[in-house]
């Protein structure tokens, strides 16, 4: 042990002068290098993580609202049709409605209508039969050329009237 | 060569020469260049701190993609993320400290530039700077701090008692008198673990000296080598010996550094059977 000391010169003082060397070098890499270093690349690498993260929950929200649009549209378009429905069947039951009154109210007026033409109808009629008596008892007076009284006279012409 | 230069002898030494002596403390050549190791570390440490930002450019990716492939090549040895970064700032500080020393060593200058001392009535040169790890003394002390980090890291991870059950074995002598009716071989198997467990402190010394001597032999070693050439022919024939030490020299670094790693992981692995 002792030859070996003395052939490789070994100094316990020397030795340890390394040791604190190595030491050094080992601090300076450590704070200087080592851990600044690690701490921006693990903050980097969580800043990375995170935006992925992120990227992923937005992707997710976006999916998600596009759904929910489709089921509002969906939705918003089964309300809509459901609307048009009802008022179709209502503009439907309306006309119905309206014809119907329509013909009652022309059924009414042709009704009206009958009745005053039969009232005239009847006048008409009256008046004719008053003139046609006239008119027959004037050619029946010139035919007969004499006048006969009235009272034979009314009752002839009743007779032929008839 | 002049007369003059004749009597000067110049050798590899296996030590590393003191060139100054400051206070009591006799300051080698290779201490030296351990000091400019930490001036360039430092140098570059202070002007890397002020360019880290969220946003890397340059000089920070090509250091980050290096931590980020040596982290990788780690995990294939630790087994798990979290141990590694827990053992990474170490690691890598000697596989920093290791190479810059390497390298240095295979700077022009570096072995001759140096004084001519007398010493016995000899005039003998001594270069100024000589490759850091190219003296027993810092392989032993970098060798040290390995091992002593891989039993620290054991004691913190497995806790006190299954540390000193890897050494001295005392939970399987204890384990003899409740299993010796069920399974009678625990009277032969324990005592053999308890050995086992002997054998394991004198493992750890090898495992100071093989990673000390591996070191510094391989540079010291290269060192030699590039002089020999130099001294064949200065021109051309050290440069592909030269391109070699500095392969040698990222090898024996990580060689070392990964060694380190082993040695802690088995110290932080609980004992299995």
């Amino acid at each position: 042990m002792g030859s070996l000391i003395d052939t490789f010169h070994i100094d316990i003082r020397l030795l340890a002068a390394q040791a604190v060397n190595f030491a050094i070098v080992f601090l300076i890499l450590y704070f200087f290098i080592f851990k600044p270093l690690s701490k921006v690349m693990a903050d980097r690498s969580a800043k990375i993580a995170k935006s992925l993260a992120d990227a992923e929950e937005i992707d997710r929200k976006l999916a998600e609202a596009e759904n929910k649009y489709k089921v509002r549209l969906a939705e918003a378009k089964k309300e809509a049709n459901l609307i048009l429905d009802k008022v179709n069947r209502q503009a439907e039951e309306n006309k119905q409605a309206m014809i119907i009154r329509a013909k009652e109210e022309i059924g009414q007026i042709i009704n009206q209508e009958k009745q005053k033409m039969q009232v005239e109808k009847a006048a008409t009629l009256k008046e004719i039969k008053k003139e046609t008596a006239g008119l027959v008892i004037a050619a029946v007076e010139k035919v007969l050329g004499e006048k006969m009284d009235g009272k034979k006279d009314g009752e002839m012409i009743k007779q032929m009237i008839k | 060569m002049s007369a003059n230069a004749s009597q000067i002898t110049s050798e590899h030494t296996l030590y590393a020469e003191p060139v100054l002596t400051i206070g009591g403390f006799t300051a080698t050549n290779s201490f030296l260049n351990s000091l400019l190791v930490i001036f360039i570390v430092a140098i570059f440490a202070l002007f890397f701190k002020s360019k880290i930002k969220p946003v890397p450019r340059g000089l920070q990716n090509g250091v980050e993609a290096a931590i980020e492939s040596l982290l990788d090549v780690f995990d294939s040895v630790t087994g798990s993320r979290e141990k590694t970064l827990k053992f990474f700032p170490i690691i890598f500080s000697f596989f920093v400290f290791i190479l810059l020393n390497n390298w240095l060593g295979l700077l022009p200058g570096v072995g001759s530039i140096g004084q001519i001392v007398s010493e016995h009535g000899e005039k003998i040169f001594v270069p100024l700077f000589r490759g850091g790890t190219a003296d027993l003394n810092t392989t032993l002390a970098l060798a040290s701090i390995g091992l002593a980090a891989s039993h620290i890291f054991g004691v913190i991870f497995v806790g006190w008692w299954r540390y000193l059950n890897k050494f001295i074995n005392l939970k399987a002598l204890a384990e003899i008198p409740g299993k010796i009716f069920k399974e009678p071989t625990v009277l032969i198997i324990n005592p053999i673990k308890f050995f086992v467990g002997l054998l394991e402190i004198i493992s750890e010394i090898a495992k100071l000296a093989s990673l000390s001597f591996r070191l510094f032999g391989n540079v010291f070693a290269g060192e030699v080598l590039l002089a020999s050439m130099s001294a064949i022919l200065a021109f051309g024939l050290p440069i592909p010996f030269m391109f070699l030490e500095i392969l040698v020299g990222l090898i024996q670094a990580l060689i070392f550094s990964m060694l380190i790693l082993t040695y802690l992981t088995v110290m932080t692995a609980a004992e299995e059977h």
